[in-house]
């Protein structure tokens, strides 16, 4: 499909907005081997938008839209938080769905993209905080994923709700102090990758942003395992710093940090048995080899 | 008066295969890699000067990128 669907009618041009023209352009929608690496060197389907100067959300979001397999053919779907403030300047569809009901959205509009367009592949992706995933929407979130539904599901954790001024959420460590939270979190971080692979999604990672590659191969094997496999699930360290009282140009760090050894955000990656098998199927290495032995 | 990034071009070592700042810049579309002059390229108007593309520069001790007072 490509740039089809976006193409400007040339006795228009002259009046279409420069960011328009650079989209079409120099986008990347159609790209096969698109990735982080083409970033500096393209034009990123994201414009300018209101998140604060540094914030380590405003990186994950130029990899995951750098990385889409097929953002012409991409659905996102987004919820209330400060992931909110970027949707209305990306370049993919999107659909904001009131707080908590994500994956209850994207579960009904996987099936009515199924229904419409039986013979092409349409990839949705959800992508909200954690408020919004592991509390508000948490019962919404088990329950696509019980429900085997095909799509991803994108949590950007801050380790609080940022938008509104740091209360604690779910995923906030335990002991934590913030604005909000002044008596501290009473309880241990909810452990929602492990839930995840229980609750029967077929590829769960867990990391920081620190490492646009890592992020890369994470978001392409979760997009592609969702179309044909289950559910899966992706948890990425954004910290808010603004909340947690770090400088500007300090989140990279903060990140860095906090993905040591044992630290909360080591990496982490749960590939199941039927996923394994579609990934080895589609592996173009693979494939190459089987075609000479054969 | 307001802080952006710039980049020093003898400095920058981006013909050699340096994207630090340009990955790690956390606004989309704000520092490219200039295909003629092969050096990094703040675009003033998107960047909201938080200094992480000066922290990262530094760190690899390239120095290449200041912030300055517009
Ligand atoms: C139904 C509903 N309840 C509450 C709110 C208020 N609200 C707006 S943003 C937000 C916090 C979002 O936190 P999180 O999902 O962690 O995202 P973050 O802002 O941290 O990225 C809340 C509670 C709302 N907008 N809608
Ligand atoms: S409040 Fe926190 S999460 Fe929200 S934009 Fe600012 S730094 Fe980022
Ligand atoms: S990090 Fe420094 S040396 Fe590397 S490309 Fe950027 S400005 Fe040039
Ligand atoms: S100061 Fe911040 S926003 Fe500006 S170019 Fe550097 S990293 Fe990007």
């Amino acid at each position: 499909m490509g740039k089809e669907k976006i193409k400007i009618n040339p006795e228009f041009y002259d009046i279409m907005p420069v960011e328009y023209q650079e989209l079409v352009e120099e986008g990347t929608y159609g790209k096969e081997d698109r990735g982080w690496k083409d970033v500096g060197e393209s034009k990123e389907l994201i414009e300018e938008h209101s998140l604060c100067a540094g914030c380590p959300e405003s990186i994950a979001f130029r990899y995951v839209l750098a990385c889409l397999p097929a953002p012409e053919d991409t659905i996102m779907v987004g919820s209330t938080g400060c992931t909110s403030l970027v949707f209305p300047h990306v370049a993919v569809h999107n659909i904001h769905s009131l707080f908590g009901n994500q994956n209850a959205v994207a579960s009904g509009l996987k099936r009515a993209l199924s229904y419409r367009f039986p013979d092409k592949v349409k990839d949705v992706v959800v992508l909200a905080g954690d408020g919004a995933t592991v509390d508000i929407g948490l019962d919404m979130t088990l329950q696509s994923w019980f429900r085997q539904e095909k799509f991803t599901t994108i949590c950007f954790d801050n380790e609080l709700y940022a938008n509104t001024g740091g209360q604690s959420s779910g995923l906030m460590q335990k002991g934590f102090v913030a604005k909000m939270a002044p008596a501290g979190k009473k309880f241990d971080k909810v452990n929602l990758p492990e839930i995840a692979k229980v609750s029967g999604c077929h590829y769960v990672a867990k990391m920081t942003v620190s490492k646009p590659n890592r992020v890369e191969k994470a978001i392409r094997q979760a997009i592609l395992i969702a179309r044909e496999v289950g559910p899966t699930y992706i948890q990425l360290y954004t910290p808010c710093i603004l909340e947690i009282g770090k400088q500007m140009m300090e989140g990279l760090q903060e990140m860095r940090d906090s993905e040591g050894p044992n630290k909360r955000f080591e990496f982490e990656e749960y590939i199941s048995e039927e996923a394994k098998a579609y990934l080895e199927t589609i592996d173009p290495k693979k494939k190459k080899k089987k075609a000479i032995t054969a | 008066m307001y802080a952006v990034a710039e980049v020093i071009d003898d400095l920058c070592v981006a013909n050699k295969g340096c994207r630090l700042c340009i990955m790690y810049c956390p606004e989309a579309n704000t520092i490219m890699f200039n295909k003629e002059n092969r050096v990094a390229e703040v675009v003033e108007q998107r960047c909201k000067g938080c200094e992480l593309c000066v922290v990262v520069c530094s760190s690899a001790k390239h120095n290449a990128i200041t912030l300055v007072h517009r």
